[in-house]
């Protein structure tokens, strides 16, 4: 919403108040300024007559003028056709220095001296009107020659920006504002003064009639006038130049202007439509359903009252009789109802879908009293009318209530004198308590809060002191919040071996999902409106985006690419859980002198390694996932206490490629899993232990994973640890392997004597000889 | 005895002192032969004798106790500085990552409101039209709903455009009184400079029985908040509206860039704003069926935070694992 001081000025004085105290006054009752802008129209600028204007002798395209600029008559060449109507102008005299930095000195063109220059809008930092050159009257004020243009407020005028929020459709015109500003800066409103010309004697009933049919949502006023001479004011044009409102013709210029000043819908109608077989005007509004009006005449739709006037029946500026409509229909009804239809909105419904202004009234008596000075115009007495019995709401006020919400005691004639001056009447109920009957224009107000709003801003809020809030005592460590503990001691974990936390959308490529064989949300489950294709549908794995940024990071030419993500992935459906995810790319550490400049790159054992420091001990049993960016040879189920909760894999070599990154490996796991459990700790032996080794050979292609599980399911309570430390192929062990295994033995409660020793290495030798087909090397 | 000493104080390394101390104290050493002459020494003279050559060992063997200490010295610091590496070269060695600045920014708004006693309560990130609009007195056609463009599913749920429904399921799933934050992802349908399509908020939420929360209230809690996160700011309120709240405010910081001059980050207006809240709606209450309860909430954009505070200019790197950003967090 774009307001002018001046503006402004005409419903509420605005003489004694600075623009920082507009500033400030604005942003504190809520109507957030986005910009503040002084117009300065530059010295030397000032009104000039012309007196004679004829062609110039060697260019068809100049006229040359005699101006009166006040301190003398000055010869100017100007190039604009426009001035050939003119009578005053904005005239740069010698030594003026416009916005653009030109300095106007005394020139020739084409021969022709030149001392000064007849002024456009634009060359003097106004939004341009229209072509050529500006053409002053006298509605920005007496207009005296030689005086400075940039003495007249309603040039140099201050133009404010204000944000409204959705709620303050009653801030949608410049006497909306004016009515809420009057109140914060403690000043009266001007009362309206109706001009009009006492010309017309013939009642509107003679040529016009209304019949309605259903219920009635909307109020409708109609005048009907005769009206010549059409023509539009500078101060009109300027200001709908200002606040960029462009329209087809001057009368809608017209119409568009009293809109935006007093809030009231206003529509022409070329009354010819109307007129039936009788020759009457008959204006029939039909209640199509809940909310949706119907102007219509001779059984056709001609308008549907807040959201659209069908064209052929807009009056224009050749029209020589016009049905003029200020409507107002309840914001809330009328959008519910039009939600509900396929009906199309002309630029109007902005305004009546959050409040246009009700006081129809004003509305038409502020656009007759404009027309009377821009026009020949001559309205039959009185009006058509369809008033909606409406009863306005009250809330009950109470100091206690109010006090409590602010936090802050507010007496109760405080509270009264701001909601009068808001348009609220108040009718005292007893002790501190009064009731408010809401103005429908303020549609947004609807209980005691709304009130307390009220009184906030006007108070402002700076004003309120502030107080700590007392609560009792409770504990609110949840489970969620410990939750988000864990989750940081995790992240400060990776980040301890290298790791860069990355954050990337919840959405992902299809596509890749697809190709790689992740889950895919399903179809129907999907989303509607995704913002771009490779954001089309929620990711299932995080590894595609980390990939993606490894892609870019190699695009920076980072050699080690050490990524990791913790976040929601979902399935097929949509089901939400949280998953960490970490990538490795390239280097295994920064080139530095400890590797010559020349880092190994990342391998398995030291990529599980990092994994392992953040999500702690687990085992690695061949993969069983088979999405498309797993190694089929390198790759494992990460898993504790027998659940899989994850992989572990080299990147496959044709996924590097398709991203045309260095070796990578990618690990995911599901973050529950590794949520911190209850441990008990277990008795440790003070006796002396031994570490032995065994050597045994068995098949080349048994993992592992397999000797682990007998070496795990062997109960010997000496033996307390073993684990792999060799592995050793060659040609003359065929088809053959050589293990090593290294075990520690202890006792909980004595001495180990050899045969102690020598009873566990043959259990365990036995076993493996039993069930992995192994032989002592 | 002069000689004894200078071959003392001419052993230049451990293993020459050791031989000096074979020739001097040892049994057939200088010392031995000079005490074995004892026998032959007169009775009268025998004293002094034996006075003499103590005085002389104990004077050759406190030369020889220094010069060991001296010598020893030496080899330890000889050995030392063999070990000698040019330590400069391996500062920069340091093997950590680091933790996104947004990350960062929400874990230290979650610090604050942990230690004044909030509970942190999460939801899911795909929602319905309930949980993120009805209850919240965002009813369908409400022109508020236009400040927020939703992803919307087939199937009608949408992701969730702000942190609020987590408010309104918590307050279905217990009662008053309620003190809460819920940190979160939630989505938008906007994609430019300053706009992308998923972003991090954080909501606040306290209710307790009627007329006992005011917004003086809040602004005390604010206040302090926004000092502890951008330390010596001014805090300003401006009445603003959203749906969920009435009263609703705006809240500003003095510019920390220019320090309220007026600047390009503020729009040379010397404010910069960082956060929304308000007293909760009666009809947000009526929606999860409290009764005779107040309340008030607030809600703000981590990414905001984080860039003001790290001076972080461009919004969209933040969602694009840039190392170059990442690792000046280390």
């Amino acid at each position: 919403m774009i307001v002018t001081r001046s503006w402004l000025n005409e419903f509420v004085d605005l003489r004694s108040v600075s623009n920082e105290k507009l500033y400030e006054t604005f942003n504190a009752i809520g109507l957030e300024v986005d910009s503040l802008k002084q117009t300065v129209i530059p010295p030397k600028v000032v009104i000039g007559k012309i007196l004679t204007c004829e062609k110039h002798p060697d260019a068809d395209k100049l006229n040359v003028c005699t101006i009166d600029v006040g301190e003398g008559i000055r010869q100017i060449v100007c190039g604009a056709a426009n001035v050939v109507d003119a009578q005053y102008v904005a005239v740069a005299t010698i030594g003026a220095e416009l916005p653009g930095g030109l300095v106007i000195k005394p020139a020739k063109l084409r021969g022709v001296e030149s001392e000064g220059m007849v002024c456009s809008a634009s060359e003097l930092g106004l939004p341009q009107m229209g072509e050529g050159i500006m053409i002053l009257d006298e509605s920005i004020g007496t207009l005296k020659v030689g005086e400075e243009l940039g003495s007249f407020a309603t040039v140099a005028d201050t133009i404010i920006e204000l944000e409204l929020t959705a709620n303050r459709g009653d801030c949608l015109s410049i006497y909306g504002v004016a009515r809420d500003l009057s109140v914060a800066l403690e000043l009266d409103m001007k009362p309206f003064e109706y001009k009009k010309k006492e010309k017309m004697q013939l009642g509107i009933a003679r040529e016009a009639e209304i019949h309605t049919q259903g219920e009635m949502d909307a109020d409708l006023h109609f005048k009907l006038a005769t009206l010549e001479h059409l023509s539009n004011s500078f101060l009109l044009q300027l200001r709908l130049a200002i606040v960029e409102i462009k329209t087809e013709d001057k009368l809608a210029n017209i119409l568009a202007y009293a809109t935006h000043t007093t809030g009231v819908v206003l529509r022409a109608y070329n009354s010819r439509v109307f007129r039936n077989t009788d020759n009457k005007i008959s204006v029939r509004p039909v209640a199509k359903t809940k909310g949706i009006i119907e102007i219509t005449g001779n059984n056709e739709v001609f308008s549907v009252a807040g959201v659209y006037q069908q064209k052929e029946t807009i009056a224009s500026d050749e029209t020589k009789e016009l049905l003029l409509e200020a409507s107002y229909i309840h914001p809330d009804v009328l959008v519910d109802a039009v939600a509900g239809t396929s009906l199309k909105t002309d630029e109007l419904y902005y305004k009546t879908s959050r409040g246009s202004n009700p006081d129809l009234v004003f509305g038409l008596s502020f656009l007759a009293s404009l027309m009377n000075t821009l026009t020949d115009i001559a309205c039959y007495e009185g009006s058509l009318t369809v008033e909606v019995a409406r009863e306005n709401d009250t809330v009950v006020v109470s100091t206690k209530e109010i006090s409590a919400i602010i936090g802050m005691d507010i007496e109760i004639g405080k509270i009264v004198t701001i909601l009068q001056k808001l348009g609220f009447g108040i009718s005292a109920m007893g002790h501190d308590v009064v009731a408010a009957r809401i103005p429908l224009f303020r549609h947004d107000i609807k209980h005691i809060q709304d009130i307390a709003e009220e009184i906030v801003r006007i108070i402002g809020i700076n004003n309120i002191t502030a107080k700590p809030l007392v609560f009792a005592e409770q504990p609110r460590l949840n489970d969620t919040t410990q939750w988000y503990q864990a989750k940081k001691e995790f992240k400060n974990r990776a980040v301890g071996v290298s790791f860069y936390e990355n954050v990337s959308y919840v959405f992902t490529p299809k596509a890749l999902v697809e190709k790689y064989h992740f889950t895919v949300v399903k179809e129907e489950l999907d989303l509607i409106n995704p913002i771009a294709e490779e954001l089309n549908t929620l990711r299932s794995t995080i590894l595609i985006n980390l990939l993606t940024a490894v892609k870019r990071n190699v695009s920076y030419t980072k050699k080690s690419i050490p990524l990791f993500e913790m976040g929601a992935v979902f399935g097929s459906k949509r089901e939400q859980k949280e998953v960490m995810a970490f990538v490795f790319s390239g280097q295994i550490e920064a080139e530095s002198v400890k590797n010559a400049g020349k880092p190994k790159m990342i391998d398995f054992a030291s990529f599980v390694q990092k994994v392992s420091a953040v999500i702690g001990v687990f085992e690695l049993v061949p993969c069983t996932y088979d999405n498309g960016l797993i190694h089929p040879y390198q790759s494992a189920n990460i898993v504790v206490n027998n659940v899989v909760c994850g992989f572990v894999s080299k990147l496959h070599p044709s996924v590097q490629e398709f991203f045309d990154i260095p070796v990578t490996y990618i690990a995911e796991v599901d973050f529950e899993a590794f949520l911190p459990k209850h441990i008990n700790a277990k008795p440790i032996s003070n006796f002396q232990g031994v570490y032995k080794d065994l050597s045994v050979v068995i098949d080349k292609d048994l993992g592992y994973f397999e000797v682990a599980k007998v070496l795990n399911r062997l109960v010997l309570p000496m033996l307390k640890e073993c684990y792999p430390i060799d592995i050793y192929e060659d040609e003359k062990l065929g088809q053959k392997k050589s293990l090593t295994i290294r075990c520690f033995i202890q006792s909980m409660d004595k001495t180990l004597e050899e045969g102690d020793i020598e009873s566990v290495m043959s259990a365990i030798m036995s076993a493996l000889e039993k069930e992995c087909n192994a032989e002592l090397r | 005895m002069k000689e004894l000493e200078a071959k003392i104080l001419q052993a230049d390394t451990l293993e020459a002192l050791e031989k000096v101390r074979v020739e001097l104290f040892g049994k057939k050493g200088v010392l031995a032969v000079e005490f074995a002459k004892m026998k032959d020494v007169p009775g009268p003279e025998k004293k002094a004798f034996a006075e003499g050559l103590n005085t002389t060992k104990t004077f050759l063997q406190e030369s020889f106790d220094a010069r060991y200490e001296t010598l020893k010295s030496e080899a330890i610091h000889a050995a030392l500085k063999s070990e000698a590496i040019d330590v400069s070269l391996y500062g920069e060695f340091a093997q950590k990552g680091a933790l996104h600045p947004v990350m960062q920014t929400m874990d230290k708004i979650i610090d604050y409101f942990v230690a004044l006693n909030f509970a942190v309560q999460s939801g899911p990130m795909v929602e319905d039209d309930f949980h993120n609009f009805e209850a919240l007195n965002l009813p369908k056609h409400h022109p508020a709903r236009d400040m927020q463009d939703t992803f919307y599913f087939k199937d009608g749920g949408l992701l969730r455009t702000h942190t609020s429904p987590v408010q309104i399921r918590t307050m279905m799933q217990t009662k008053p009184p309620i003190r809460m934050i819920a940190p979160g992802t939630v989505f938008r349908r906007d994609y430019d400079i300053t706009h992308t399509p998923m972003f991090h908020q954080v909501e606040g939420l306290v209710v307790d029985a009627k007329g006992k929360v005011s917004f003086a209230n809040l602004k005390s809690i604010l206040t302090d908040f926004l000092q502890y996160m951008f330390g010596e700011v001014e805090v300003r309120f401006r009445p603003s509206f959203f749906p969920f709240t009435e009263p609703s405010a705006e809240v500003d910081i003095s510019c920390i860039f220019c320090q309220g001059e007026g600047c390009r980050v503020c729009s040379h207006t010397g404010w910069l704003e960082v956060l929304g809240c308000g007293i909760v709606d009666p009809n947000v209450f009526k929606a999860v069926g409290y009764e005779e309860v107040s309340g008030y909430a607030f809600g703000l954009g981590v990414e905001r935070f984080a860039m003001l505070m790290h001076k972080i200019p461009d919004l969209r790197s933040l969602f694009e694992g840039d190392i170059r950003l990442l690792e000046q967090f280390r």
